[in-house]
């Protein structure tokens, strides 16, 4: 069975924005990235799915439950993007209630109380006033709050706006070590390298619309890209699996240059053209496209094909 | 529910606004007690020189059920207040900070949710309320010279306090209902406007009960149905002031006593009134994005 399905999902607010008409089906124990520049729908989905907002038309169905259903947010845990938090309540009094909430056995509370605080790494310091909490604090205390009731799944919206990068990596840690427990983690975010370090699948999402989705390595290499290094200009003519070169920058002896390939095979095959041409190289360094590229690349592509079918 | 309730409370005692009116009230109850004091005290002079005839009697009652009619009245007032304030934010307000999304993802049904609110925020305001109506009649009887004090059963004052509480009740309900769908701002301004005119409603009402014209009773009766809170001020006084002993009921006149008497069926009526706006607050948040 699926953790999350949906179909045709939509929700729009009086006609505009939101998000339209997706599918998807996430599995069991993967990370899920959801990605898309601001304002593409990510937030207004996954509130979608948690009954916060009424979906326009279309289904959806959280580990078999028709989402909006109490019995569809049983297993879940949710960090929101604007994660506000009643600040007269300590940091534990929040995990407390929410425990009662999701009817924890009083007796198992405290233990696990403590074990998520320690998990997000604000042991100690989970008995303040959240109103005298920093923004990162109020962030790892929703995450606590998130993964309180030991969720199937877990729906993180940008889960480290407000951390440093320790946090950063420690959030990364926390999702990871979920999936090794078999959870599934949904993870929204408009950053690439957030979601290409731990997205096992990922969808792509762009003004409403869902885009492509599919494993983080197919759809990154649309292309493969390198940066290398010479003593001096690229006089031969480059193979027909080269798309495009440009110099970078020159710099005394040396040359810079950016190259282009049909994909990352061709990156072995190049340098090894290069060095068999008696062109020395100083550094070969593959270059990940950029979150926009990689976007306008499955976005023009969409467009194409939505051309070619009409 | 409960947690809900539970959480409700907590954060109204919480708050420093809660100290506020605690202290506030106190200062009202002080004030209140101190002209009772020296009304007490300068009192037993009524009448051609302090002969106590039955005229000086009954003018000294008068007096002193206009007084306890004052305290009372500035009471439900205040409560009436809190109640507004307490309810109108209830909801919109944890929506557009957005704390509401947190609360609603539990697996908890938006019906459990207000209804959660609701209870946290009656038991709050009742128990307020329950408290002040005594602490204002045990002032008046306690303080108050031996002619101040009102033959007041205790059954009268439990059969009072129990339609005073209807009050606060109704008004939090109205206050919630208003809450799910509009902002705070709005929806204080929407139930202080409407609860000035259930009062100006209830003016006209005793007006026309005085001069007996029908056409204005029917006026306080409407503006009764549409928002039972005046009514329910009245039917208090009418219960307490209702002296068995005297032929001429108490209650007869005055600015803070009542002349018309609300049925019986008002009081129910206000109850029903008052779950039926629970009722409708749950619909109409059911389905409301948050
Ligand atoms: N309450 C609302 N009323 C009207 N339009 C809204 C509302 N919330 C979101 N939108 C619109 O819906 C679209 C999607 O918004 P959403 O918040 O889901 O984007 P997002 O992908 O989460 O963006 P971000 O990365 O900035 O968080 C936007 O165009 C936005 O303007
Ligand atoms: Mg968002």
């Amino acid at each position: 069975m699926n953790v999350i399905q949906t179909n045709s999902l939509t929700k729009t607010y009086n006609g505009k924005g939101g998000i339209s008409d997706v599918t998807l089906s996430v599995g069991e124990g993967i990370v899920y990235g959801f990605l898309g520049p601001n304002g593409s729908g990510k937030s207004t989905f996954v509130r979608t799915l948690l009954g916060l907002l009424q979906p326009t038309s279309g289904e959806g169905y959280i580990l078999g439950e028709p989402i909006g259903t109490t019995k569809s947010r049983e297993k879940v845990g949710y960090l929101p993007e604007l994660f506000r938090y009643p600040d007269w309540l300590t940091g534990k009094q929040l995990l407390e209630a929410h425990a009662e909430l999701c009817k924890i056995p009083v007796r198992q509370r405290k233990k696990r109380i403590e074990e998520v605080v320690e998990l997000v790494g604000m042991t100690g310091r989970e008995k303040g006033r959240i109103s005298g909490f920093s923004k990162g604090m109020s962030q790892r205390i929703g995450l606590a709050c998130a993964i309180l009731n030991d969720p199937k799944v877990v729906f993180l919206d940008e889960p480290t706006s407000a951390l440093d990068p320790i946090g950063r990596k420690d959030v990364r840690d926390l999702m990871l070590y979920l999936r090794d427990q078999g959870k599934t983690v949904f993870l929204n975010s408009h950053l690439l390298y957030e979601v290409e370090s731990v997205c096992d699948h990922v969808s792509i999402v762009h003004q409403g619309d869902m885009i492509v989705q599919g494993p983080w390595r197919e759809l990154m290499m649309i292309e493969a890209q390198i940066e290398i290094v010479t003593d001096q200009p690229i006089s031969v003519p480059m193979p027909t699996f080269v798309t495009h070169v440009e110099k970078i920058k020159e710099e005394e002896a040396r040359t810079r240059w950016g190259i282009q390939l049909e994909n990352e095979d061709d990156i072995p095959k190049i340098i090894q053209y290069l060095s068999s041409n008696g062109i020395a190289l100083y550094e070969v360094k593959p270059i990940t496209p950029h979150l926009e590229d990689v976007f306008m690349h499955w976005v023009n592509q969409k467009k194409e094909s939505a051309y070619v079918d009409h | 529910m409960w947690t809900i309730s539970k959480l409700t409370f907590k954060e109204i005692i919480s708050k420093r606004i809660f100290l506020i009116t605690i202290i506030m009230t106190l200062v009202f109850l002080a004030l209140y007690g101190t002209a009772i004091y020296f009304a007490g005290k300068e009192g037993t002079q009524v009448g051609p020189n302090g002969v106590q005839g039955t005229e000086t009697i009954l003018v000294q009652q008068f007096i002193s059920s206009q007084l306890l009619g004052v305290g009372l009245y500035f009471s439900s007032f205040i409560t009436a207040l809190l109640a507004i304030l307490s309810s109108v934010s209830a909801i919109s307000g944890e929506v557009s900070s957005h704390q509401i999304d947190t609360w609603l993802m539990r697996p908890i049904s938006r019906a459990q949710f207000v209804w959660g609110k609701f209870v946290g925020l009656a038991l709050i305001m009742i128990a307020y309320a329950v408290v002040l109506f005594f602490s204002i009649i045990l002032l008046h009887q306690g303080i108050g010279k031996e002619w101040m004090e009102l033959d007041i059963q205790p059954m009268q004052m439990i059969k009072a306090v129990s339609v005073f509480v209807i009050q606060p009740f109704v008004l939090i309900a109205f206050g919630l209902l208003l809450s799910t769908r509009m902002t705070t701002l709005n929806a204080g301004i929407v139930s202080i406007v409407l609860y000035g005119a259930a009062f100006i409603g209830g003016f006209i009402e005793q007006f026309g009960a005085l001069i007996e014209k029908a056409a204005l009773v029917n006026i306080g009766v409407i503006t009764s149905l549409i928002f039972p809170i005046d009514s329910m001020y009245r039917k208090m006084t009418m219960i307490l002031f209702d002296s068995i002993d005297n032929p001429l009921s108490l209650a007869q006149g005055g600015m803070f006593t009542s002349v018309s008497n609300p049925s019986n069926v008002m009081v129910w009526y206000a109850v029903v009134y008052g779950i039926v706006v629970v009722f409708l607050s749950i619909y109409s948040f059911k389905k409301r994005d948050v």
